[in-house]
């Protein structure tokens, strides 16, 4: 169990050094200067900054000093905040995305296990088809439209009851979390939903299923130790991707919401051109989802016993 | 094909039997329409003694018993007649006999992928404790010591450690081992095994139908075999039911049905089997064709269409059973009085 | 009892057919096509797909609207016939009206979409006023609506408003101002229903009509009709959404067809040639799959830059390529592994088949339903993609229609007009939808094992 942890995180950074490479040749591309902005720039600065990210040095000196400050934990300095590390505003903003990452993630998950299960439980009776309609909804209409309409509908509630029954936008209480997370959860929950019903259906008319019958079990117990446990592996195996989807589409969620999130930044950063912001970002955030991806595969080795023991 | 050292022929019923099924008939509305899987079967089972059910893919075999457990999904399925009796009471639609469960603890069952009909997710340990933790109220410990047994009484060496270990990592043989400690942990007075050693070996076959053997005189419990391999039959049964198109053609002691067929069906069967006899030399004879559309079955009888020595009446309604002995019936208008045809290679009553 | 007859027990002779085969033999491709029809939503969103295929393609040679051309006097119409409207001056300026005198807030001459002009009398206690417009009637709250101007002396005692005129009522307040500039309470209203006017120059740009024909002032003339509306710079929505649908499915099936084929190629080679090539190979995959998808979507897109008065499209289409080939080539490696192993194979080798011949008439047969499916399943994904990317400005670039920077824009001005955002989010939606149910279908009658156990 520990060999195969071990060997996953040994991929993992293998992986991160990958997606820090690509991530550096992709902004050596952008045309332009990176030096040049509005603001102007003494040129003592402009030396200091030149000889800190080697601007001036060939492309592979530059790779190399890059890979070195990733390694120290290094993501330099804003271009367009000056002053600003990188890592002062991963710091300050990530903790915000990565609660909104998680709450929509629990939200989908939970919600997507419960309606998948019970669409499976009640196949083709009418809870069946209401569930399965919504899914098609939820699987079709795009994010960004659920959420302004979301926020369209929290107005109007806010109007008829006279008070603020839920916060329209900002973030700072469990109540401004609430929405947001479920507006961002709806399409992974969809989609899971759909998965867990069509495991299910399938576990339920499995052979081993019909062994446990015939063993003549408590029909509770059958379809927890016996179905549950079995359809839920597909989901879980998704669960890493999944996270990955929710991580990244957070930046729609928080732009509507004015929710001071990571992704928002990454945006700003992006049509600001600020290069040392977008590299760091990207940089993180795939090091976070590479091992969101570990934690899950490893998890799936607790639930499945065939991947532990192999 | 073994040779049984000694003939036997069944006495009158001297005690009552075990399981009485009658007039059985079970229906399936598909997609297709319906689909009138078993149509009229009547059998017994004796205590201590085993039964075969013989027949190809398609006849019924599966759907006969699995409705008498009840793991047929009543939806699509539907029980349209017919009755079966578990020590005089009736079993169809009902979960438990005078307090003790039918499914699992009065009869057992195993089935025929043992590679699929276990949980992966479970240790096997677990999954034979289950009953008995069900059934009897044990609690775990005791259940799961219980189990491991069990799987001694299986002959599964280093049970104890294997019991702890998952279906994966056991082959097909010890699995189906592991299945039949399952199936007799609560001391079921029948055990339907559903054609246990079609996906094995030759070899691991043999130690399985030895297995259940050893079993049976152990126990003292009945024996509902269910198979498409008459050598299998020739090893284990006492009894024969031979089943076409969802009915049974031919039913009666082994030796009756391979020394004594009176059913073209059952001489079809046998005509088709390999030998081992090196002096033999002729052909393997299939049966010609298949059997009929059971979604539209045949007024008469369902293997008309196949048979040598059909006869005008064959076509258009079914034989009654008739009896050549007290416990060996053919059905077959052959053996009206009124048939005249008398091939040879049957067996009548009042011939040798 | 029956009574037979001795004839009953004669031999039969004439037997049926019991080797016949009693249906036609059907080919892979004839079961699953039967399969697929049965399947009602299936066929229901195969209809819809070849709909919005024609509608895509076909529809710009139906409905000749240029989509980049504005009607500047039909600015956010929403959808439907009504564009009656009449032919007008030029507007003239306006200082209002000596002979009114004393008035309570009062309309001068017809209030048209071209102006609407009010003049009233100082209010009393009112050092200045402020002028509001609202779409609705005052309600309790006395929400006045948006002030359209200020005027802090009662010289100027009059306002022509030209802000954004629609053809309906339209509620005017007057409140007047203190000292300081604030609101006082006392105010007045008027009501006003707005006509819809053009001038004749730009009846002549819409095409309405000519001067040669007689057309003059007063006329009366039926607008150019926008049966979908106009968005907020007067183009109309039907042909925007058709240019957009172009956009949106070039990409949005382009894309698709070309990763899945690179992933196609990659993926059957590195599962036929095996071993440590094919390692090698998907491990390089599963590095590219590893890439946060939309952060680097986001990244291609400013590596390439988009120059001025290019569309975007093309960056957008190969960053899609580039980022999703993986997931395909892992799935057919798969497939390829897995039919590799079966027993048709090795049959077909002992007759002394060929590699060639066995990767024409077995592996490719046997993976193009699953390839098929990754592509139906995949065209609704890259449309989201765009959608998505559009929406947040990184997607094509302005003019270029496409439905995910319409929905940007028609969000901005939800509550007005709504249609904006309602036309290209449900057209999004919709197409998703199809292609998903159509995906759907395709899967339940190609391939048994996938299916869904509807």
């Amino acid at each position: 169990m520990w060999l195969y942890t071990f060997k996953r995180m040994l991929q993992g950074v293998l992986t991160v050094w990958f997606i820090a490479s690509a991530t550096f040749f992709a902004m050596h591309n952008v045309p332009g200067d990176p030096l040049l902005n509005d603001r102007a720039m003494t040129p003592a600065v402009r030396a200091n900054l030149e000889a800190k990210y080697g601007l001036d040095q060939p492309l592979s000196t530059q790779y190399f000093i890059y890979l070195r400050n990733l390694a120290r934990g290094d993501l330099g300095i804003s271009f367009t905040q000056e002053n600003r590390e990188v890592n002062d505003i991963i710091r300050e903003h990530f903790p915000v995305s990565a609660i909104l990452g998680i709450l929509a993630i629990l939200f989908a998950a939970a919600g997507g296990i419960l309606w998948g299960a019970l669409t499976a439980i009640f196949r083709n009776r009418w809870p069946d088809y209401a569930i399965m309609f919504l899914v098609i909804l939820g699987i079709s209409v795009p994010s960004f439209v659920v959420a302004a309409l979301s926020q369209l509908a929290l107005v109007n509630i806010n109007a008829l009851a006279g008070t603020t029954v839920l916060p329209v936008a900002g973030w700072g209480t469990l109540l401004h979390m609430l929405v947001p997370a479920m507006v961002l959860g709806l399409g992974t929950m969809a989609y899971l939903t759909r998965l867990m019903r069509s495991s299910m259906l399938e576990i339920i008319s499995s052979d081993f299923v019909r062994t446990a019958k015939a063993k003549g079990l408590p029909p509770a117990r059958i379809f927890a130790k016996h179905q549950f446990r079995n359809a839920i592996l597909p989901v879980v195996t998704v669960l890493g991707p999944a996270i990955a989807a929710i991580t990244t589409g957070g930046f729609v969620v928080e732009l509507v919401f004015a929710i001071p999130g990571l992704g928002r930044f990454f945006v700003e950063a992006v049509q600001q051109l600020d290069y040392t912001v977008i590299m760091g970002t990207t940089v993180f955030y795939g090091a976070f989802l590479v091992f969101m991806v570990i934690v899950v595969d490893v998890l799936y080795g607790f639930i499945d016993p065939r991947v532990r023991l192999e | 094909m073994t040779q049984l050292a000694t003939e036997t022929v069944l006495d009158p019923q001297t005690s009552p039997p075990l399981l009485e099924v009658e007039n059985l008939a079970v229906e399936f509305d598909t997609y297709g329409g319906t689909v009138q899987a078993v149509r009229g079967v009547n059998f017994t089972v004796e205590q201590g003694k085993t039964l075969a059910i013989v027949g190809e893919s398609g006849c019924g075999k599966s759907v006969t018993v699995q409705s008498m457990m009840g793991l047929i999904p009543m939806p699509p399925g539907r029980i349209t007649s017919g009755s079966a009796r578990l020590r005089g009471i009736e079993v169809l639609g009902r979960n438990a006999i005078a307090g003790k469960e039918i499914r699992g603890a009065e009869i057992g069952m195993i089935f025929q992928d043992p590679m699929t009909s276990l949980n992966p997710t479970m240790t096997i340990g677990d999954q034979i404790a289950e009953p008995l933790q069900g059934h009897r109220g044990y609690s775990y410990r005791r259940a799961f010591n219980a189990a491991i047994e069990l799987l001694d009484l299986s002959k599964i060496p280093e049970a104890a450690r294997r019991a702890r270990q998952y279906p994966f990592e056991f082959s097909g043989g010890m699995l189906q081992r592991a299945m039949i400690a399952m199936a007799i942990a609560c001391k079921p007075s029948i055990l339907i095994a559903d054609e246990p050693t079609t996906a094995l070996d030759v070899t691991i076959q043999a130690q399985i139908l030895d297995l259940l053997r050893d079993l049976q005189t152990e126990t003292g419990m009945a024996i509902i075999l269910i198979t498409h391999d008459l050598g299998v039959v020739a090893r284990m049964a006492n009894e024969v039911a031979v089943m076409y198109a969802g009915k049974i053609v031919e039913h009666g002691s082994v030796d009756d049905i391979f020394y004594r067929s009176a059913h073209p069906y059952t001489l079809g069967l046998r005509a088709a089997m390999p030998t081992n006899d090196p002096s033999l030399k002729h052909e393997l004879t299939p049966i010609e064709g298949s059997p009929p559309d059971l979604f539209a079955p045949p007024p008469g009888c369902g293997y008309c269409p196949r048979c040598p020595h059909a006869m005008q009446v064959c076509d258009s309604r079914d034989a009654d059973d008739y009896y050549l002995e007290a416990r060996h019936f053919s059905r077959c208008w052959l053996h009206h009085d009124a048939a005249s045809l008398k091939p040879d290679e049957l067996y009548f009553r009042n011939s040798d | 009892m029956v009574n037979f007859t001795a004839a009953d027990f004669t031999a039969l002779t004439t037997q049926r057919e019991v080797q016949g085969i009693s249906r036609p033999a059907l080919s892979y491709w004839q079961d699953a096509w039967i399969r697929l029809k049965a399947n009602k939503r299936a066929l229901v969103s195969l209809y819809l797909v070849i709909g919005l295929l024609l509608f895509t393609i076909a529809g710009p040679w139906v409905w000749r609207v240029n989509p980049a051309a504005q009607d500047l006097d039909q600015i956010g119409q929403p959808p439907g016939t009504d564009r009656a409207g009449r032919i007008v001056d030029d507007i003239q300026p306006w200082f209002g009206d000596e002979a009114a005198g004393v008035t309570s807030v009062r309309v001068s001459g017809d209030a048209t979409t071209q102006a609407v002009r009010l003049q009233w009398s100082a209010l009393p206690g009112a050092n200045g006023h402020r002028v509001y417009r609202n779409m609705f009637a005052l309600g309790q709250e006395r929400a006045y609506g948006i002030p359209i101007a200020e005027i802090f002396d009662n010289s100027t005692l009059y306002f022509v408003d030209r802000l954004d005129l629609k053809p309906r009522h339209y509620y005017y307040f007057v409140v007047a101002l203190g000292p300081q500039g604030e609101l006082l309470d006392s105010f007045e209203s008027i009501e006003v229903d707005v006509q819809r006017v053009t001038t004749v120059d730009e009846a002549i740009e819409q095409g309405l009509g000519e001067v040669a024909d007689g057309l003059q002032v007063g006329d009366r003339v039926n607008m150019t009709w926008h049966p979908l509306g106009t968005d907020y710079l007067g183009r109309d929505m039907l042909a925007r959404l058709m240019a957009g649908a172009r956009v949106s499915l070039l990409i949005g099936i382009g894309a698709p067809f070309l990763f899945v084929l690179f992933g196609v190629i990659y993926g059957s080679m590195a599962g036929f040639v095996g071993g440590r090539t094919d390692q090698l190979m998907m491990r390089f995959a599963d590095f590219v799959i590893a890439l946060p998808f939309l952060l680097f979507m986001i990244l291609f897109k400013i590596a390439f830059g988009i120059g001025p008065g290019e569309s975007g499209v093309f960056p957008l289409l190969v960053a899609l390529v580039v980022l999703m080939w993986p997931a395909t080539a892992r799935l057919v490696r798969g497939q390829v592994l897995q039919i590799r192993e079966q027993a048709y194979i090795s049959a077909s080798q002992l007759l002394g088949a060929k590699t060639n011949y066995l990767i024409i008439r077995h592996m490719i047969p046997n993976t193009l339903g699953v390839v098929l499916v990754t592509v139906t399943f995949a065209i609704p994904s890259a449309i989201f993609t765009e959608a998505f990317l559009s929406f947040i400005g990184m997607g094509v670039a302005p003019p270029t229609p496409s439905w995910g920077s319409m929905s940007n824009e028609g969000i901005k001005t939800m509550l007005t007009t709504p249609h904006e955002l309602i036309f290209p989010a449900a057209l999004i939606s919709i197409t998703v939808l199809a292609f998903n149910l159509l995906g759907d279908g395709l899967r339940d009658a190609l391939d048994a094992r996938m299916r869904n156990t509807e």
